[in-house]
């Protein structure tokens, strides 16, 4: 099991997810462009968190759903995997 | 000649209260129904507390074979309209069926037997090719949403047009303005409406859970449902029905029935926005009030109480305030605004019509019931909300409002007689 | 606003997802040559299931109608309400210039006589099969009834008055009376019918209860109303959205006029009570013939319910004998839905569609797979009979009970 959560691994769950087509390139070379620029509203935002929860077994920080950014959440998914 | 709609007869099933007198009583006196689920076991759950109804049908006054066929909610249903014919002392063997409508609000429908029987025929989820054996009896009257008017519609004994009808968490408002419309078109004289939902089930609570909705209170949950208070965290679920009985007001004087109020205005409009989301501005909700009260003929200072929608939500009761305060102006600031959610929970289709039942007994007993839970102010929710006692005020017009998913924003307002604008 | 009595509503626009076909084109072609697309049920996990005969819609690819996140984030039911809304309002060319001035004058109204029932399938496994944290977020807004009016309404922009009639079949009629009323209200356009998808493993283990449904396993003999093998109808999926306009706004921005919304009524006899369904189907006809202000005479064809039941069929030749006079014994009466299926809610908006393609091709479709009809009715069989049509009739009745009816007719500057 990965420890990180990586952009092409996000794209894959905004697909999933939201049925968004994303371009994981994309998203790593501008991580500051808000997720609704990319179509991800709330709700599909909420699911990634859940299926990210439900992968990885444990909780991830309850303001994990308020991210606005791709950069922002991954920051805050991965320190919290590599975290103690 | 406009034709004017009065109510002449209310019916409820809430939590904390079956029956109108019983339920007005928990309203005046600020009492809460929230507490933990009972219905099923909710361990696993995010949210684990509701507000439920003690419901005993057999008490109410169904027989065997109507339970049989009744899912929980259309149970709700039948209670509620036994008890509002009762109340508006409507003769059924003086009337002409054909002028007798029946038009009732649900969001969820059957959900509660959809899902009991589906646990069967998957063997508990193990399989998308379900085996159609173990399912129970009825089953396609709980698939069906229908079901819902047209069994009221049986036991009334309408023959005029009969409809259900769905709009998420405004369906109990907007079966009400249905029945408004079809009663002013002159389609009907009479129409049994209302609204009944029974959404405590493991499925709702689990959606809900998903996108957050709900409050996640679980140890305290008599004060969970906090509308419009600074440490709201979501809305508690609950569930129950209200009837009204809507007559033509000419045809209510003509057999000397007894006037509640009447229901003078109504709209509803979609904000075109998000599926869940509210915006901040409130425009559409906003339209739908100036809308209900043009049609009232009533003006914005005219409004004595609001209604509130008030789910307890972070973005609702901001949305809600902003809305209001955009269709009334600084009368806004003036008049009381409370959310009955607090006592009763979100009903999901069925809180409109509960709610509407409130406001016609707020005219009748001329008392705001309260928002109980409310103790601290968040700067973005800056009206009265009438904190947690009740206040006896002289009210002549009411506006109940509501949103729900999908993007509806309804009203409807209330006048008891002589309540317009001259 | 001009007097509500007299702010008519005309059909402009009509966008079609039915099993012999999407749009106008390719469903008026095969309803009118008569082909009948009733076939073996083939969806996913129904094998097993006693349903053997349905209408699904093959001919209908969701990925080129409608945008990829629709497909993950609602029901197929919505699928197809959104690609008929769309092709119903590229059909009266509505475009966004033409209200985004005045988005609260266009509303949305949808009939739904089940909902999401795969996608709700599908989230249900989860929580029974793995727990409530699998359940996804999007549960809250694709299973529901108000789904498609929802989607619809935030997709176009329309802040009209939206509206969900969660209802039996007749509901399809009755979305378009109050889009009628809307209209009569203050709204200028509004984008309205039925769209559904009956046919999940679980949706299809619930309609098993409905002791109408045919148990027939030939796809030629499982639906044939007004004969004396009838066993029941055939479920079908899809329906039909159309553009329904204040006939002087449409005029106004040029629009073709296709048809007017002139009368409507609906009554309610009981669930599954057909004899008395006689009774309230030609209470129905009346009224909407009131409303029409239109003489029994004046109706050119008559699109029936044919529900395929014995005591419903006779009921319902007897209702147009008790409404239409001797009228009823001569006028021309065709069920095309006998060569698609009933599609719940879907099915009476499918018929209004095409009453009003009948009506501009002068060609009444044919009841496909009826042959010998034993009722007093003149019922169009085998091939498309041409006449000269200015008013139509479409009935509808519902499994719990409603009766509804709805007279079409031409516009008056059409040449016949």
């Amino acid at each position: 099991m990965p420890d990180r959560l990586t952009y092409e691994e996000l794209a894959a769950l905004m697909k999933s997810g939201a049925g968004l087509t994303v371009d994981a390139s994309e998203m790593e070379s501008s991580p500051g462009s808000a997720f609704e620029e990319y179509g991800l509203d709330s709700l599909g935002l909420l699911g990634i968190v859940a299926a990210l929860e439900n992968r990885y077994g444990r909780p991830l920080p309850a303001d994990a759903d308020r991210c606005k950014t791709p950069g922002e959440f991954l920051d805050l998914v991965n320190t919290t995997l590599t975290g103690v | 000649m406009t034709r004017r709609v009065a109510v002449t007869g209310v019916g409820v099933v809430a939590p904390g209260g079956i029956g109108a007198p019983a339920f007005w009583d928990m309203l005046a006196n600020g009492r809460t129904a929230t507490r933990g689920i009972t219905l099923f076991d909710p361990a696993p759950f995010r949210s684990r507390i509701a507000a439920e109804c003690d419901f005993d049908p057999v008490a109410h006054g169904l027989d065997d074979e109507l339970i049989a066929r009744s899912d929980r909610y259309i149970q709700f249903a039948l209670v509620a309209a036994r008890e509002a014919l009762g109340d508006a002392g409507l003769d059924l063997e003086k009337e002409d069926p054909w002028r007798i409508g029946v038009s009732l609000g649900t969001a969820v429908g059957g959900t509660t037997r959809l899902e009991h029987d589906y646990v069967a025929v998957s063997g508990s989820g193990a399989r998308w090719d379900v085996d159609h054996q173990p399912a129970g009896r009825h089953l396609e009257r709980a698939f069906s949403p229908s079901t819902l008017a047209s069994a009221v519609a049986e036991e009334v004994g309408a023959h005029g047009p009969v409809q259900t009808v769905s709009t998420g968490c405004t369906s109990g408002l907007d079966a009400i303005g249905y029945a408004f419309h079809s009663i002013e078109e002159g389609r009907v004289d009479v129409c049994v409406a209302g609204a009944s939902d029974t959404p405590i089930t493991p499925i709702t609570v689990a959606c809900f859970d998903a996108i957050k909705a709900t409050s996640a209170n679980n140890d305290d949950p008599e004060h969970a449902s906090r509308p419009f208070d600074a440490r709201r965290d979501g809305f508690v679920m609950g569930e129950g029905g209200a009837v009204l009985v809507l007559e033509e007001l000419e045809h209510a004087r003509a057999r000397g029935a007894t006037v509640l109020c009447e229901i003078s205005g109504y709209a509803t409009f979609g904000n075109a926005y998000h599926m869940t989301g509210l915006t901040s501005e409130g425009i559409e909700m906003a339209e739908a009030i100036n809308t209900a009260l043009a049609h009232s003929r009533i003006d914005p200072t005219g409004i004595d109480y609001v209604n509130a929608h008030g789910s307890g939500t972070k973005q609702n009761d901001r949305h809600e305030t902003a809305a209001v305060k955009r269709a009334l102006g600084t009368h806004a600031y003036k008049v009381p605004m409370s959310s009955i959610k607090s006592m009763v929970g979100h009903s999901l289709g069925a809180i409109g019509a509960i709610e509407i039942a409130a406001c016609v007994l707020a005219l009748k007993h001329q008392t705001v019931p309260p928002t109980a839970n409310y103790e601290t102010a968040d700067p973005e929710c800056d009206l009265d909300y009438v904190p947690r006692t009740a206040r006896p005020l002289k009210l002549r017009s009411v506006l109940s409002v509501g949103s729900g998913f999908g993007g509806f924003q309804s009203a409807v307002a209330l006048t008891r007689p002589g309540g317009r604008t001259p | 606003m001009s007097n509500p009595a007299h702010r008519r509503s005309v059909i402009t626009g009509i966008g079609v997802v039915a099993p012999n076909g999407t749009g106008t084109g390719a469903f008026w072609k095969q309803t009118q040559e008569g082909v009948s697309v009733l076939d073996r049920v083939t969806r996913e996990g129904c094998e097993n299931l006693p349903l053997r005969v349905a209408g699904e819609v093959r001919d209908f690819d969701p990925v080129a109608s409608v945008e990829e996140r629709y497909l993950v984030q609602t029901d197929r039911f919505t699928h197809y309400a959104m690609a008929a809304a769309d092709l119903a309002l590229d059909d009266a060319r509505l475009g966004r210039a033409d209200y985004e001035d005045t988005p609260f004058k266009v509303g949305v109204v949808t009939a739904a006589g089940s909902g999401g029932g795969e996608f709700g399938q599908r989230e249900l496994e989860r929580l029974w099969g793995q727990g409530p944290r699998f359940v996804g977020p999007y549960q809250s807004i694709a299973w529901f009834y108000a789904a498609s009016t929802g989607q619809i309404s935030i997709r176009g922009g329309f802040k009209g008055p939206c509206a969900v009639v969660a209802s039996d079949e007749a509901g399809g009629l009755d979305a378009l009376m109050h889009a009628a009323r809307s209209v009569r209200g203050g709204t200028d356009a509004l984008v309205v019918g039925a769209a559904e998808a009956p046919l999940a493993p679980y949706s299809v283990v619930c309609q098993l209860g409905y002791e109408d449904l045919s148990a027939c396993d030939e796809p030629t003999r499982a639906y044939r109303p007004f004969t004396a093998d009838a066993c029941g109808f055939v479920p079908a999926e899809g329906g039909a959205m159309l553009v329904v306009e204040e006939e002087t706004a449409a005029r106004g921005r040029g629009a073709r006029v296709r048809a007017e919304i002139a009368g409507h009524c609906a009554t309610f006899t009981g669930a599954g009570r057909w004899e008395q369904s006689r009774q309230g189907l030609a209470r129905a006809v009346e009224g909407a013939l009131r409303e029409a202000g239109c003489a029994p005479e004046e109706i050119d064809v008559v699109f029936a319910d044919a529900l395929g039941v014995p005591a419903a069929d006779r009921a319902e030749a007897g209702a147009l004998a008790d409404a239409l006079g001797a009228h009823g014994r001569r006028v021309p009466v065709t069920a095309p839905k006998t060569g698609i299926g009933r599609a719940y809610c879907g099915a009476p908006v499918l018929d209004v569609s095409a009453a009003v393609l009948a009506m501009e091709h002068g060609l009444i479709p044919p009841t496909p797979n009826v042959f010998e009809v034993c009722h007093d009715l003149d019922l169009v069989t085998v091939r498309a009979r041409p006449a000269q049509l200015r008013t139509a009739l479409v009935l509808s009745r519902g499994l719990m009970g409603s009766n509804s009816a709805l007279v079409l007719r031409r516009p008056t500057d059409t040449p016949d």
